[in-house]
């Protein structure tokens, strides 16, 4: 039955997956390069500011085993274009399984995601804790915008006239980017001087600067502002085309047949209309969910929530490259699987897809 | 012929402020600003906006001063984003415009060629000649006519493969990834430009699927014109058309993506003025709504003008 749509779907899958793959690959490669120079350097610094050869020779001996502890002593890749020696000329050699790709391959194949540089945590432990997080927060604002969207662009397509300024408010809430959006909110409805609604308790601004651990457990009125922005945020982008799609839609003759019919404008709208329209939201919502994971970056920085977004950021300030290159994975995952919910729900509502003609 | 863009009050409202906030960005080092950019005012830390101090629009916590810093902010962004929205958009153009003409099997390499273009590859990156001979000797068989054909290049799924690949994670993520690997605010611009250039390309792709199968195309290859010739003369100003509306909205999304970098800290070196990093001042400083009002009317109406600017031109070319 669905022979004609899981075929390019399953090669888009195919292709969208060795793509992150790939890119997850060149980022663990350059962040090991990256942290292995910066050891390498960081002994340079040491040994030319050593006054004992006793003393050199044991800070030495420290990188040695700080090199050994990180892996970063075996060779990076399978094959390397290196010299053998310094001053020899380098040449292609052939290090065969004992390198550090192959081990995180291995070890990602067992789920393990290596340890935090920063906090000397398991890296899969601080992922799962910002989950927590995360997910609820992502869930409820998709849930929310697509709500919203749906009715909004009923609305919009309806009444145009009466709604116009709905309109023009929605065009300037997507002018705004998502940062400054959630610390407008921040600054009206979280502020003793304005609003003190939604107390966020500075949680985010003393804790910043600090390492991810140590969560506070957040309470429910601190998750209302955050998904609020979240929505808001993604709210034109879903609720826009989808009226410009009711309204392309209830032009068609099939619309004014089925108005002259007796149908109902809400009706109309609803039974008619909307099943077209959905279409090109549906493909949107696999872009809703890459949008949701870099808007919740920012918003949980603004808030100050512990969540994916901040660990990532936060890795990113402080070179935690582990932590970065599995936050990327799990985004590049996250988007893989969205792909494929977007891919399946648009072969489960429209039935032209699953029959070619 | 191009049709001119019949002004409107919306229309004057935005390329005015387009045009104001380029002109300050350019003159912002020889305006009389009374504090200059980058040093503190400490007898005046988070000043409400004040004649009597000369802070026309109060200073942060830091004591910077909030007009100063929106100027050069706009300098930064303008000087940041347009080179990087122009080059993105040459990038994007060039390539989605050669994906599109050519396609997996329009561009036909002799075998010979293709099979030393491999070797020469293969000699660059010094891989050694147990590997490189075979190759070599392959193109010299390949001489012989018997054997002798022309291999398509998939340039189209290169090229899209590319962009796939550019896009499996939000730019966002990518950008703050790249700069926790080690990427200075000095590859920032060249970081951008390489995350930026899908988006167009795909479009102009898209249109050049379109043109290449008008009759006029036919007409030009029929004549006999060389392809390279039909592609840059014919096929090129019709499929560069997108591009019109496509700029200002790159442009507004690199304003976007800058400053979000700016607030969180990454992109961007510290002591370079940002509407971001502004707004990440008013962050820490939540009663101050001084310090976070310019910057935000200021990114918010820029994006604005942008999105009407490239709504107007789209339309533009539509009837």
């Amino acid at each position: 039955m669905t022979g004609a749509g899981l075929g390019p779907l399953a090669a888009r899958l195919l292709r969208a997956g060795a793509g992150v793959g790939l890119l997850v690959s060149v980022l663990f490669l350059l962040s090991r390069q990256q942290a292995r120079t910066a050891l390498l350097q960081a002994e340079a610094a040491g040994l030319s500011a050593a006054a004992h050869p006793t003393e050199a020779a044991e800070q030495q001996d420290i990188r040695r085993a700080q090199l050994h502890r990180l892996g970063l002593d075996e060779p990076l890749f399978y094959a390397q274009y290196v010299a053998a020696a310094p001053g020899q000329p380098a040449h292609w050699r052939w290090h065969g399984r004992r390198n550090q790709y192959h081990r995180w391959l291995r070890a990602l194949a067992h789920g393990q995601l290596g340890t935090s540089l920063r906090s000397g945590r398991p890296v899969g432990e601080l992922l799962r804790a910002a989950l927590a997080v995360s997910v609820p927060l992502m869930g409820a604002a998709a849930t929310a915008a697509t709500l919203a969207a749906l009715l909004l662009g009923q609305w919009l397509a309806g009444h145009p006239r009466r709604t116009a300024p709905l309109h023009l408010a929605l065009v300037g809430l997507q002018s705004i980017p998502g940062f400054a959006l959630a610390l407008a909110l921040l600054l009206l409805f979280a502020n003793p001087d304005v609003f003190d609604w939604f107390p966020v308790d500075n949680l985010g601004v003393e804790t910043v600067a600090g390492l991810p651990d140590g969560y506070a457990v957040a309470t429910l009125g601190q998750f209302v502002l955050p998904v609020l922005a979240l929505t808001l945020s993604a709210l034109p982008g879903l609720a826009l085309p989808l009226a410009a799609a009711l309204r392309h839609e209830l032009a068609a003759p099939y619309a004014v047949s089925a108005r002259a019919k007796g149908n109902s404008l809400r009706q109309l709208l609803r039974r008619h209309a909307l099943p077209n329209a959905l279409l090109p939201l549906i493909a949107q919502l696999a872009d809703l969910l890459p949008a949701l994971v870099a808007g919740a970056a920012v918003v949980e920085t603004v808030f100050g929530l512990p969540g994916t977004g901040r660990l990532l950021a936060h890795a990113a300030a402080t070179h935690d490259y582990p932590v970065l290159v599995a936050g990327v994975l799990l985004v590049g995952t996250a988007r893989l699987l969205a792909l494929l919910l977007a891919d399946a729900a648009l072969l489960l509502t429209d039935p032209r897809l699953r029959w070619p003609s | 012929m191009a049709q001119l863009i019949r002004p409107t009050a919306g229309c004057a409202l935005a390329w005015g402020w387009f045009s104001v906030l380029i002109i300050s960005a350019l003159a912002a080092p020889w305006l009389p600003l009374p504090y200059p950019p980058g040093t503190p005012d400490l007898l005046h830390l988070a000043a409400p906006p004040s004649a009597a101090a000369a802070h026309w629009l109060g200073t942060d916590g830091q004591g910077l001063d909030v007009l100063t810093q929106l100027l050069f902010g706009a300098r930064t962004a303008l000087l940041l984003t347009l080179p990087v929205a122009a080059g993105a958009t040459l990038l994007g153009a060039a390539i989605g415009a050669t994906a599109g003409f050519w396609g997996n099997r329009g561009l036909r390499v002799p075998l010979p060629a293709a099979l030393l273009g491999l070797a020469a590859a293969m000699w660059a990156a010094a891989v050694p000649w147990l590997l490189t001979g075979p190759v070599v000797l392959a193109a010299g068989l390949a001489c012989w006519p018997r054997w002798y054909r022309r291999c398509p290049v998939p340039l189209d799924s290169l090229l899209t493969g590319t962009g796939t690949l550019l896009d499996a994670v939000p730019r966002l993520v990518l950008v703050t990834a790249a700069a926790g690997l080690g990427a200075s605010g000095r590859a920032l611009p060249l970081l951008l430009l390489f995350t930026t250039w899908p988006e167009t390309a795909r479009l102009v792709r898209a249109q050049m699927w379109r043109v290449r199968v008008q009759p006029f195309v036919e007409a030009a290859q029929a004549a006999g014109l060389p392809p390279l010739r039909v592609w840059l003369r014919h096929c090129l100003p019709h499929a560069l058309i997108p591009l019109k509306s496509v700029f200002p909205l790159s442009v507004a999304g690199l304003l976007g993506l800058e400053s979000t970098l700016s607030f969180l800290g990454i992109g961007l070196p510290p002591e370079v003025p940002s509407w971001g990093r502004m707004l990440n001042a008013a962050h820490s400083d939540l009663g101050a709504w001084w310090v976070f009002v310019p910057p935000f009317l200021a990114l918010a109406s820029t994006t604005l003008a942008l999105a009407y600017i490239a709504n107007k031109s789209k339309h533009s070319f539509n009837n």
